[in-house]
């Protein structure tokens, strides 16, 4: 380097590449301030309410928020696509709908009902994945429409089996009743599930896509990704993480019909947007969004423990929601200043 | 010089000029952008302003267009000093601009706007019917009549978005239209077209100011003009005493400037070809163009803005819209790239010219950045796609040690990184994909002087262990001190091939401006 570059190195020092305190600030809120905020719940509940911090209690939570927390992470994936699934909730009574049928009026096993209702939600998944992909038709469009069909069909399957299907196979019990060393398995599933999506965002090409196709599609593009088939695969995905929750709530409900999961599909999009993910796409993370489901988890928990009723507790979500819009946007417009 | 010298004065001692813009300076910290330029304009003439990229053009355009305050100088209009504070006071002065970057909203029709925000309303409403009638007035004046002005702007080329957008500044009775670069993106009638509209127009006794770097065009269009060179007027001429020798000439100047040159190794370049291209067509953007780069061998392709050159990077790559004719061979063997990510599997690699919009993933991080092309390579298995983290990492280091990307930018957002930095990520992520063929479209845009001589001595070096690179770009001494062999386009078709040792500057410029010297040597 001649003694001119050196000059000229000093004269434009790369001051983009130093954040100042603001902007600082905001970055690490977004890092951390979902993880701030669950703590800080936590210490408050725990304080004013003393049956809260129980073992009992939080095992309630956490097999609580084990049916939400796994459709947010289908949710949460294509959303960082910059897409929606508005068919979630449809899908996942759907599933509950054919395990109950194939189970209870087929007397076929547990393991093959459950295996035909996740291959189904896949199905549904990628009819989603196809028509956004593909078709290019906006993600509301496709998913509100599978999601009416679905919701169709279930209702049709059900009125056939007379109205509502009571699953009483010890398989389902167990979920709800047993305990691997101190969490309930419906907790278990959901911590490994979050495991595995964390793994598949961070440590796969797959993921990395994501994040990608998500942040820039062009620029995608022209990296060579096949940003169609990442589409696809990410409703696919999201669909058999629906077709899972449908087996986590047939066991939670045990009697499944028209009414089961109904709030489902607002719960799961109120989860991802608490945990902070931006809705432009290509930032963000599966595990914030299981910070916004224990978040989520514990703030109805604590009203219902305060005698709320369920109208307030839809309204308190509605707050939710906004609130953490508000401080995301904040968070963006104190870094982009 | 042998350049006509005259002084603005006795070219306009009949009438007032409608524009006159005296000891126009204006300063940027550690530039002078301006420095005492002199430009006038006459009623019923039209008058080019000519000079290189940095010039001085587009400030002198946004001094009068308010965007930009002059620093110091005075500018007369019609015989009465003014001053233009902002874009409403040019606006009131009757100054009309047409930008490069057209400013129409594609979801509304054509007249809606044209008079976007001063739409004739009946009480509250829109008067649609007037609105039409009024709209379909100003195209027909202009002699545009195979437009409807009821269709949305959206389904309209290029040019008749031009013509759209030259018909909304008219629509606001200017007494003085500038034209910025209108002919870049256009095809030969269509400027054709243009023209006429611009010569009937003059007639209306309007000044008309046309920047543009197409020399035969405003040979053929204008009355006079006026070069800047570094910030200064170096000459006002008449055309009809001007060629177009003379005009490269004054717009080079005599001082060559000192650039980068790269030491050139012929015993370098193998004999075998690594890409043969041959009779290349896309619709009228690229016309028949054969070319072949032997391994180890840059080739520079440059052209003005909108002559067909980053089209020819982008069918090699698979990323063209519509119909591509014509064969590539990639070491011998036929391929047709229909997607980047096929052309990505040939050993293709491509840089795009639209870093920001087209190269960078924002969120993630730069070392994110530079893998993500590369991401099969590094897996346990196929089976089993699991990254091996730091076999990519240790990859990534050697990559950036070769780029120089800083090691402590690695692991931060790419969007928190200069222009520079930035640039050299989006370089380094084709290096670590290790393609064969790599095409970079405007490899230095917006990148300071420093990061610059490090691209360079990059492609070198990868040119030295056998790659085959084609650099497209605008910028000449950057074509002139990196490439071996040197094609010019212009208007979709190659009209010169230079080799290292022949080319010049002023010959590339004419070539650029479609002077067919050195046609298929």
């Amino acid at each position: 380097m001649s003694v001119a570059d050196r000059v000229l190195e000093r004269l434009r020092p790369h001051d983009t590449e130093r954040l100042g305190p603001l902007e600082r600030a905001a970055y690490i809120f977004e890092k951390v301030g979902t993880i701030v905020i669950a703590g800080v719940l936590l210490l408050v509940f725990s304080l004013t309410t003393s049956v809260f911090f129980t073992e009992a209690n939080i095992d309630n939570i956490l097999i609580q928020i084990a049916v939400v927390g796994v459709v947010a992470i289908g949710e949460s994936i294509v959303m960082l696509l910059r897409g929606i699934d508005l068919s979630v909730g449809s899908v996942t009574l759907f599933s509950a709908v054919v395990i109950g049928v194939l189970n209870v009026s087929h007397h076929t096993s547990v393991a093959l009902a459950i295996l035909v209702a996740l291959l189904l939600s896949v199905g549904v998944g990628l009819v989603n994945g196809i028509l956004v992909a593909l078709v290019r038709v906006e993600p509301i469009i496709v998913t509100l429409g599978t999601s009416l069909a679905i919701s169709g069909l279930n209702q049709r399957l059900l009125a056939d089996n007379g109205s509502w299907i009571s699953v009483n196979d010890q398989f389902f019990v167990g979920m709800v009743v047993n305990k691997i060393w101190v969490l309930p398995v419906m907790a278990v599933i959901l911590f490994v599930l979050y495991a595995a999506a964390g793994v598949l965002l961070r440590k796969t090409p797959f993921g990395r896509y994501i994040y990608a196709v998500g942040g820039n599609p062009r620029a995608a593009h022209l990296a060579g990704i096949p940003a169609p088939l990442v589409l696809i695969a990410a409703y696919a995905l999201c669909g058999l993480c629906a077709g899972i929750a449908g087996v986590l709530i047939t066991a939670q409900v045990g009697t499944i019909s028209q009414a089961v999961g109904g709030d489902l599909l607002f719960s799961a999009i109120t989860v991802v947007v608490v945990g902070g993910l931006s809705l432009a796409g290509g930032a963000g993370s599966v595990e914030k969004t299981l910070v916004g489901a224990i978040i989520f988890g514990m703030i109805y928990n604590f009203l219902t423990l305060q005698s709320f009723s369920n109208y307030y507790k839809q309204a308190i979500a509605g707050f939710l929601i906004l609130g953490a819009a508000v401080l995301i946007q904040l968070a963006r417009v104190g870094r982009e200043r | 010089m042998a350049l006509p010298q005259q002084s603005p004065e006795s070219l306009s001692e009949a009438a007032i000029p409608i524009l006159a813009m005296k000891g126009i300076t204006r300063r940027f910290p550690g530039t002078l952008a301006l420095d005492d330029v002199d430009f006038t304009v006459n009623r019923s003439e039209i008058h080019a302003l000519v000079g290189q990229n940095g010039a001085g053009k587009s400030t002198l355009v946004k001094i009068l267009a308010g965007d930009y305050d002059a620093t110091a100088g005075s500018i007369v209009i019609d015989g009465r000093p003014v001053t233009i504070r902002n874009t409403r006071d040019a606006r009131r002065l009757g100054i009309g601009v047409v930008y490069q970057e057209l400013s129409l909203l594609p979801n509304l029709t054509v007249a809606e706007n044209v008079f976007l925000g001063r739409e004739p309303t009946r009480l509250t409403n829109v008067n649609q019917g007037e609105l039409i009638r009024r709209a379909r007035e100003a195209l027909d004046q202009l002699g545009i009549l195979h437009i409807d002005v009821r269709t949305r702007v959206a389904r309209l080329t290029l040019a008749e978005r031009q013509l759209v957008e030259i018909a909304k500044v008219l629509s606001l009775d200017p007494r003085i239209l500038i034209l910025d670069e209108p002919t870049a993106a256009l095809s030969q009638d269509d400027v054709e077209r243009l023209f006429s509209i611009l010569r009937r127009l003059k007639g209306r006794n309007i000044g008309i100011a046309y920047i543009s770097h197409r020399f035969k065009e405003i040979l053929a269009l204008c009355d006079r003009g006026t070069v800047l060179r570094g910030g200064r007027v170096v000459s006002v001429f008449e055309t009809k005493n001007m060629t177009l020798d003379m005009l490269v000439e004054a717009t080079l100047g005599q001082k060559q400037e000192t650039f980068f040159r790269r030491n050139v190794r012929h015993e370098g370049i193998r004999r075998e070809e690594a890409l043969v291209v041959r009779n290349l067509s896309a619709g009228d953007k690229v016309r028949d163009v054969s070319f072949d780069i032997h391994r180890g061998e840059i080739v520079g392709l440059c052209g003005l803005l909108g002559s067909g050159q980053n089209e020819v990077g982008r069918a090699l790559f698979g990323d063209l819209q519509g119909e591509v004719h014509g064969t590539i061979e990639l070491n011998g063997r036929r391929v047709t790239p229909r997607a980047p990510h096929r052309a990505k599997q040939l050993g293709i690699g491509f840089l795009t010219e639209n870093r920001r919009e087209e190269g960078l993933f924002p969120e993630m991080r730069s070392e994110e950045n530079i893998s993500i092309a590369s991401l099969g390579r590094f897996v346990w298995a196929k089976v089993l796609p699991f990254i091996r983290g730091w076999s990519v990492r240790r990859a990534i280091w050697s990559i950036a040690q070769k780029t120089r990307v800083a090691p402590s930018a690695l692991p931060r957002p790419v969007r928190f990184l200069s222009g520079g930095n930035q640039q050299k990520v989006v370089i380094s992520r084709w290096l670590l994909r290790d393609s064969e063929v790599l095409v970079f479209a405007e490899p230095t845009f917006g990148v300071d002087v420093g990061a610059k001589n490090e691209i360079y001595r990059q492609l070198e070096a990868l040119a030295h262990e056998g790659k085959s690179i084609l650099v497209i770009s605008t910028d000449i001494p950057e074509i002139l001190g990196l490439s071996d062999r040197i094609f010019v386009m212009y208007h979709g078709s190659f009209t010169a091939e230079f080799s290292r040792e022949e080319a010049s500057e002023e010959q590339i410029v004419r070539a650029m401006q479609g002077a067919h010297d050195h046609v298929g040597s």
